[in-house]
């Protein structure tokens, strides 16, 4: 009997313990559409969850589909292997935070929006998974989601929206005000959009 | 108003431009931070349309949007997407899109009459969608390279490249060539138009911008490169970012 017990809370800890129960979904096209279904879930509720409700709801589900550690480190470009461990970590977690907020407040209020994925493409390190948002009326944004093979599963490292790369584009901004200002003012910056997010939605 | 020998020298001026922005700019693999030399140039005049912009065109679009019937703002693009539509027909036969350029020209006709000048669209219906073309695409395809980038004072991002646009999409407007007592409002109605279709957008950059010159200048050049490949721009891959190297700076990520 006794034995049996600690088998039991043996197995679920194992369970609970194992990458596979926390991680990212085995493949590219699962990780995309779980993050999807959650954005549609928080989009029908936007409005009842208020920005609070949805950052917290869509905060595990983000922290799971991205590599926020790998998009950190290719948005600093080549600054990135001189930052010292504590700014890279203090970077990594404000840019986390700033991509919550930016989630919480485009996806606030359903208008019977559909997300439709289109195929997987293999890309060097990476896979495309080809997706797009369609409106009733038929208009649509492409999303290309790319990900990359990580130790607990395959995890977003860039959305690319009606062609325009998120990390591209990241990388331009974040490598200039580095170069010119320095780390301390661009995280002092991402600090300060996280806030006026917060204040956009009171 | 453009009368012939204008339009020649216009033509005449942006080769000569096109041909400076050949010769000076090499290819690095660095492109996003080696590809603008005239940053400072570009930064004011980005500054100066910024200003223009916010005190004169975006409160005028702003107050356009809110007067105008959707239904009817929809109608007026469509007409300007119409009478632009000789320059996309142009392109076609240029860029060698046999199928394309046939449908395109059946989609003018179609829009212009049983469209009522352009103002509706009932071409889509039966088949022949939009296409997206213009000279700057053109020479892309041709294998150019996008040139350096260029804030034009008043009209915004552009490219060495794309600067002969701005002239042939103009002299292949029927517009153009009508009075100027009619081109003038017509153009003021178009620029307004155009600016309203924008609001979005650039709510989006002053939202989430940290420099919005930077930001700017990535997302046309991005967008230019995945209109040449008519959305699906080959892409690159991505660098093995879970590695400690220091060279991730020198990819070009999609």
């Amino acid at each position: 009997m006794r034995f049996n017990r600690y088998l039991i809370a043996g197995l679920a800890a194992l369970c609970l313990g194992s990458p596979a129960a926390h991680a990212a979904e085995s493949s590219p096209q699962a990780t995309v559409e779980k993050l999807h279904s959650a954005l549609l879930e928080t989009m029908r509720d936007g409005k009842s969850l208020g920005y609070k409700g949805r950052a917290s709801k869509l905060e595990p589900v983000l922290r799971d589909a991205f590599d926020f550690a790998g998009i950190a480190r290719l948005v600093t470009g080549r600054y990135w292997a001189k930052l010292d461990k504590a700014k890279q970590q203090a970077f990594i977690a404000v840019f986390t935070q700033l991509s919550i907020a930016t989630y919480a407040d485009n996806f606030s209020s359903f208008g019977n929006e559909r997300f439709e994925t289109r195929g997987v493409e293999d890309k060097k390190n990476a896979q495309l998974v080809k997706t797009a948002i369609v409106k009733p009326d038929g208009k649509e944004d492409t999303l290309d989601y790319a990900l990359g093979k990580s130790a607990d599963g395959w995890r977003i490292i860039n959305v690319v929206a009606d062609g325009v790369s998120d990390l591209s584009l990241k990388r331009a901004e974040y490598t200039a005000v580095i170069g010119s200002n320095g780390i301390d003012t661009l995280i002092a910056k991402l600090n300060a959009k996280v806030a006026s997010y917060e204040a956009a939605n009171k | 108003m453009l009368n012939k020998r204008n339009s020649t020298f216009v033509f005449a001026l942006t080769l000569s431009l096109l041909g400076a922005g050949c010769a000076s700019t090499p290819k690095t693999a660095e492109t996003s931070d080696a590809n603008d030399p005239y940053e400072r140039f570009n930064r004011k005049a980005y500054g100066f349309n910024d200003t223009l912009d916010r005190n004169f065109f975006e409160p005028v679009a702003r107050g356009y949007a809110k007067v105008t019937p959707e239904p009817v703002r929809a109608g007026v693009t469509k007409f300007f997407d119409n009478v632009n539509y000789i320059n996309v027909i142009a392109n076609d036969l240029l860029q060698g899109k046999g199928g394309q350029f046939a449908s395109d020209t059946g989609r003018f006709v179609v829009n212009s009459t049983v469209g009522v000048g352009g103002l509706f669209d009932p071409a889509t219906k039966i088949g022949l969608v939009s296409h997206d073309e213009d000279l700057g695409q053109t020479f892309g395809t041709w294998g150019m390279g996008e040139g350096a980038y260029l804030v034009v004072p008043v009209i915004g991002p552009n490219s060495f490249r794309d600067l002969p646009n701005l002239a042939s999409s103009m002299a292949l407007n029927p517009l153009t060539w009508v009075n100027s007592i009619v081109t003038i409002p017509i153009g003021v109605l178009s620029a307004v138009n155009t600016r309203a279709n924008l609001l979005e957008a650039t709510s989006i950059r002053d939202q989430a911008a940290l420099d919005p010159y930077t930001f700017v200048r990535e997302a046309y050049r991005q967008q230019r490169e995945y209109k040449i490949y008519d959305g699906n721009p080959p892409g690159e891959g991505y660098e093995n970012y879970d590695e400690e190297k220091s060279d991730a700076a020198v990819l070009k990520i999609y």
